[in-house]
């Protein structure tokens, strides 16, 4: 793997397990408070929904960054 | 292996006390006001009833503990039993719902704090309260025993002063006599409330491997705390009754103070708060001791990193395990979301019950050679009410906990696949994952700046949705790209 290829996948990791991480905070914020159910305009039945898709997303988003960090840390 | 590095320094007094300590949590002192609301003076019965439960499922947790005595507890017996995916999940959610159990018993702990000094910053104490425990489980599995026997003294202490004085007092309402409002079902409703009380109590199977003679230690430290439990419960709802009507226990925050206060005065109310604070101790002690163990025993068989399965040099205890679990459970605890943890912890509790049940059957047919220090009487009608009982309680839980335990099951099968599967398999499914959010993102940016999408936005926020949608279908299309490239290389 050429030098720009694993440079590349350490940023992107890196960008993608960053938006896991603010997406699963995402999620907590959507349980806990209302405020923020209010300005993602989310009905109160529609949280659940929310949350699991935003966890699904978080999930994969920080699996495939350490992938990539992974891959990007590899000896040739 | 590495198993035998784990030191057997936990004597028959220490087990028991980990197991009533694991279980006595601040549980106890706040919801029998609700539950006797729901089932009368027949409390009494329902405490007996969720004790009868408990045991038909730590009559299963003895056995398969005295036959199979090495660290883990559940995923142990699970691994042992069926292997491959069930094993890891039964670990997975013992691992979790210990977690959760800690930081729950480290935010009540932090509450019960703040009654007695408002000034606390109550998320603080909390991940404080981890810190300390952090530090007594790295020092030794022997520290965190003593440590734990000596809370649980202490605890006892108090509750048999309180259950003494009220027997002998004069005060309280005299008459006693068993009625539920809501009949039988109130009763049964009751229980399930009331069941989170004895949870904890299977502490002692997961740290099985440090149990001095584990064949005759683990199933009398279990059955010992098990019936010490249903005794203490009983006999506090008693004079509970004894002393007040149940309906004077509604909205009480903490009932058990409030009666308290009725027969002892000002330091009765005191004697119960100190009892609810330790209460929560040593349910943080032993949540962090089982939460360790289980992890420990999950990076023994590769499903989780292999850090996680060194000793410390000089304590020979799985500090990492410790630390990276306690990282995470003191995250938990400052985010001071309670009704999260609680319903987290009663589904990974119950799913473990259900579980060791089905483990004991299995194991029956399968082996029936193994040696079994100790036997369920009454096979298979024991286990099979044990997991038919845990099973009815789940019906009487929360949806929410439904919910949350799916979401915990789904992340679990993530970690789980990328652990045990090729590589570039992986990374080609992860890649079309990316690949398949770029799209949807993509399609979301396209339908906010369209105004196609229902909901009503305010402007700032339209603007803040479509930059995220644009900014993750562009990230996300290059990380699919490198994720298949890169598995196309293998």
């Amino acid at each position: 793997m050429g030098k720009a290829r694993k440079a590349l996948s350490k940023l992107v990791g890196g960008i993608q397990c960053g938006l896991g991480g603010i997406v699963a905070v995402l999620a907590l914020l959507v349980y806990a408070s209302l405020a923020v159910r209010e300005a993602l305009a989310i009905a109160s039945e529609e949280v659940y929904l929310y949350i699991f898709a935003f966890m699904v997303f978080s999930a994969i988003s920080i699996a495939s960054g350490s992938i990539l960090i992974w891959e990007g840390n590899e000896e040739a | 292996m590495g198993e035998t590095r784990l030191k057997r320094e936990l004597g028959l007094l220490q087990a028991t006390m980990m197991g009533i300590g694991g279980a006595i949590c601040a549980g106890v002192f706040v919801t029998l006001g609700y539950a006797a609301t729901l089932a009368g003076t027949a409390l009494i019965i329902a405490m007996i009833l969720c004790g009868i439960i408990n045991l038909f499922t730590m009559l299963s947790y003895a056995e398969l503990g005295a036959a199979l005595p090495s660290a883990g507890g559940e995923y142990t017996f699970a691994k042992a039993s069926f292997g491959g995916f069930p094993s890891f999940a039964t670990g997975w959610f013992e691992w979790l719902s210990n977690m959760f159990y800690a930081a729950f018993s480290a935010v009540g702990f932090a509450y019960l704090v703040s009654y007695v000094i408002p000034a606390v910053n109550v998320p603080l104490v909390a991940v404080a309260t981890v810190a300390v425990f952090v530090a007594v489980n790295t020092k030794g599995v022997k520290e965190t025993g003593l440590i734990q026997t000596v809370l649980v003294v202490i605890l006892l202490g108090i509750l048999v002063a309180f259950i003494t004085y009220g027997f002998l007092t004069s005060q309280g309402s005299g008459s006693f006599e068993l009625t539920s409002p809501g009949g039988f079902l109130g009763v049964l409703k009751a229980s399930s409330f009331i069941f989170v009380v004895y949870l904890g109590g299977e502490a002692i199977a997961v740290a099985q491997a440090e149990i001095k003679d584990p064949c005759k230690t683990i199933p009398r430290a279990i059955l010992l705390s098990c019936l010490a439990l249903i005794v203490l419960y009983t006999t506090i709802a008693f004079v509970v009754f004894k002393i007040v009507q149940p309906t004077d226990l509604a909205g009480k925050e903490s009932p058990l103070a409030y009666v308290a206060q009725q027969f002892m005065g000002p330091v009765g109310v005191a004697m119960v708060t100190v009892a609810g604070i330790i209460a929560s101790l040593t349910s943080v002690n032993t949540s962090i001791m089982a939460h360790s163990r289980v992890a420990y025993a999950l990076a023994r068989d590769g499903y989780f990193p292999s850090s996680f399965f060194k000793l410390h040099p000089r304590f020979s205890t799985p500090h990492l395990a410790i630390l990276f679990g306690s990282v995470l459970t003191a995250v938990c605890a400052a985010t001071g979301i309670v009704n999260f943890l609680t319903y987290a912890t009663d589904f990974g509790f119950i799913i473990g019950f259900v579980l060791v049940n089905l483990s004991l059957i299995k194991l029956r047919v399968d082996k029936p050679n193994l040696t079994r220090p100790f036997k369920v009487p009454f096979f298979p009608l024991t286990p099979l009410l044990g997991i038919v009982t845990s099973l009815m309680l789940i019906f009487f839980l929360d949806p929410g906990t439904l919910f949350i335990g799916a979401q915990l099951f789904l992340l679990g099968l993530v970690v789980y696949y990328v652990r045990m599967v090729e590589r570039s398999r992986i990374c080609q499914a992860v890649g079309g994952m990316n690949l398949g959010i770029s799209a949807f993102s993509a399609l979301v940016a396209w339908l906010v700046m369209s105004g196609s999408l229902p909901m009503a936005l305010s402007e700032g926020v339209m603007w803040m949705v479509f930059g995220f949608a644009v900014f993750v279908a562009v990230v996300f299309l290059i990380a699919g790209l490198l994720n298949v490239a890169g598995s196309s290389e293998r």
